[in-house]
């Protein structure tokens, strides 16, 4: 804190000033000036101080921009690493890790898995909190004006445009998806499915919900029971966006995370002491030896290469572009080094140690290995919302722990989700100086137009569409963008120098050399793979992209679901040119440096 | 569980467990570079002069 800050140079400061600048005060001429609000928030001891940042939120009219048209703040530090890691912890930590592990070869996919965090994922992570604060400094919090200011070239910002339209699609179907849990967690509490006790049935009573079963099957819903729930889930997720980074997101990360975790380890203690069944004899040992079995011979295939590569990399969230966007919240006085590391890390406890602790061992107690093998191959949706219920109808307090597994998955859905709609909402509100609510409720309505595509089509494959174009082959495209602006046209030494700017944690000189050439040759791989095998396929119509049969009657909406991402990838480009043209950007040239410490570059 | 089960599962748990462990002790016990971290000042700000009542 600079002297006489909360006298007249205050003004000097850009409306994301932190609140508690005075943690860094020095007790003299500082002192004198420091409103008497402050001396109260101090408490003597250090622990006391830490427990009390930790429940409390310290966001102020500046943090939280309640001004509207403020750059935001992130209140506190550990707010920040909540709300990251709330955007990685997802549904895939705890449905698809323990899959890919059974089906990849156990042991082998965990020597491939954290090959792929220490090359890919958390080189990827530091690069995306560097590119944001980067972007930061620039008042940009959306790709286009990263791209724009670190690469100053016209082509820069329609380039960046991917990453408005990815998080944006991906948003879309994410908060349906995410609706379902919200379903069934009303349905555990009221017991809508007891009664239903076999692995069939269930995937009937979960197709009833999505209103696709097929024709003659009971039905179980209402025709309008999934609309609610997805209105419903749309509606928390835009209220929460409206209220800000601080006001809003972070908040919800502080009480989202615990109650995940709570769940997660009630289920994960639940679940390692569950007796074997009578006629089928296996524990949950059996099951975390179904995960973690090494078959070494495996570790020869590119598949479990790419597998666990690819698992890193959805579940960390990079190229979604959240984490630059959450990123460019910060000054470069702020650590990116241990936070990018803690937020990998927490991600990674989350998945390790009670993603596979849950799903498949209980599922190996109640069916068996080989039923528990069958079930998992089947899909990651089959596993958590027809074996879990199942699971939970044999077991004392059984719709209790129903709600506390959808609950869990509901809360990993949403801290990921509200995430998704922060870089476009940066775009509008900075580009084209927007109040924050009409942007949120106006994006809003986009989703629940496009979402409710999702919800009524479904059985013709529009989510898996969008899910392969945007959320797996279009994270690949943007992270090796990310990369390529970040560490080859930046320079590494530049880019070195910018995330180690207020470091906490020196990383080792060994990932210089990681994130400049592995980490780059290592997406282009996986790109280049994915493209050959499954993207011409997928765009040939040769393949579906849920992995079925391709169904000709299908084709149309197919068709109509494409012409939509290509429709927002015109509408962004072209927002993107009138931004430019209204403040009058010149691309030679880059942007003023906006960073609210005041300092010129 | 079979030992090299036992072996894999130990080591995903602890090698994850380590790295949360670490990189949050590290964040609590050397919190410098965060201004906004909420975390109070480190000693406590002496009382203003000026905001002593007039003698």
């Amino acid at each position: 804190m600079q002297s006489g800050e909360a006298g007249g140079p205050r003004r000097r400061l850009s409306m994301r000033e932190p609140t508690v600048n005075y943690a860094r005060a020095q007790p003299s001429a500082d002192a004198a000036t420091a409103p008497r609000a402050r001396l109260a928030d101090w408490t003597p001891s250090c622990t006391a101080r830490r427990i009390h940042a930790l429940i409390t939120d310290k966001e102020s009219a500046l943090a939280t921009g309640k001004d509207g048209n403020s750059h935001e703040a992130w209140g506190s530090r550990i707010g920040l690493i909540l709300a990251m890691a709330g955007n990685a912890v997802g549904l895939g930590n705890f449905l698809r890790f323990p899959r890919q592990a059974a089906a990849n070869g156990g042991g082998s996919f965990m020597i491939a898995y954290f090959t792929a965090l220490i090359l890919l994922g958390i080189p990827l992570m530091w690069i995306e909190w560097g590119l944001g604060r980067n972007g930061g400094r620039y008042r940009k919090g959306h790709i286009p004006g990263m791209f724009a200011a670190i690469w100053k070239h016209p082509a820069a910002k329609y380039v960046g445009a991917i990453g408005l339209v990815v998080p944006l699609v991906v948003m879309i179907y994410y908060t349906y998806i995410e609706s379902w849990t919200a379903a069934f967690a009303y349905f555990s509490l009221t017991k809508d499915y007891w009664g239903i006790t076999t692995q069939d049935g269930m995937v009937g009573y979960l197709q009833s919900f999505q209103a696709i079963s097929a024709d003659g099957a009971k039905v179980y819903h209402h025709t309008y029971t999934p609309y609610l729930f997805f209105i419903g889930t749309l509606f928390i997720n835009i209220f929460v966006l409206s209220k800000g980074i601080g006001g809003g997101i972070e908040k919800l990360a502080k009480i989202g995370m615990p109650i995940l975790f709570l769940f997660a380890i009630i289920l994960a203690g639940v679940v390692l002491f569950l007796p074997a069944q009578p006629g089928i004899g296996a524990t949950p040992w059996n099951g975390l030896e179904f995960i973690y079995k090494p078959d070494l011979s495996r570790l020869g295939e590119p598949g479990v290469w790419l597998a666990s590569a690819g698992q890193i990399f959805f579940t960390l969230s990079v190229g979604m572009c959240t984490l630059t966007a959450y990123a460019s919240y910060l000054s470069k006085k702020d650590d990116i080094t241990l936070n990018g590391l803690a937020t990998a890390a927490t991600n990674e406890t989350a998945e390790v140690v009670l993603g596979g602790t849950i799903a498949i061992p209980a599922a190996v107690v109640f069916f068996g290995v080989s039923g528990a093998m069958a079930i998992a191959q089947s899909g990651s949706f089959n596993l958590g919302f027809a074996t879990m219920p199942v699971v939970f109808q044999q077991l004392p307090f059984g719709n209790l722990l129903g709600v506390a597994w959808f609950g869990l998955l509901f809360f990993a859905g949403i801290t990921s989700s509200v995430a998704m709609l922060t870089p476009i909402t940066a775009f509008l509100r900075e580009e084209f100086g927007l109040r924050r609510e009409p942007v949120a409720w106006s994006l809003g309505a986009l989703c629940l137009l496009f979402g409710l595509m999702h919800v009524h089509w479904l059985q013709h494959g529009v989510l898996d569409e969008w899910d392969y174009w945007a959320g797996t082959f279009g994270l690949v495209v943007v992270a090796v963008l990310e990369v390529i602006v970040f560490m080859w046209i930046f320079t590494p030494a530049k880019a070195w120098e910018s995330m180690h700017e207020g470091a906490d944690l020196r990383i080792p000189e060994i990932f210089k050399f990681v994130m400049t050439y592995v980490t780059p040759l290592y997406l282009l791989y996986i790109l280049a793979w994915w493209g050959w095998v499954d993207a011409i396929p997928i765009l040939l119509r040769e393949k579906s992209a849920g992995g079925g049969p391709v169904n000709p009657a299908d084709a149309p909406y197919i068709a109509f679901s494409r012409a939509i991402i290509v429709l927002l990838a015109i509408v962004a480009v072209v927002l993107i040119k009138m931004a430019w043209v209204r403040n009058k950007y010149d691309d030679r040239k880059g942007f003023a440096v906006a960073d609210h410490t005041g300092e010129a570059a | 569980m079979s030992t090299s089960a036992i072996l894999f599962m130990a080591g995903s748990w602890t090698f994850v467990l380590g790295l949360t462990f670490w990189s949050f002790a590290k964040l609590m016990k050397d919190n410098q570079h965060f201004d906004p971290d909420g975390l109070g000042p480190a000693v406590p700000p002496k009382p203003a002069e000026t905001e002593k009542s007039p003698g």
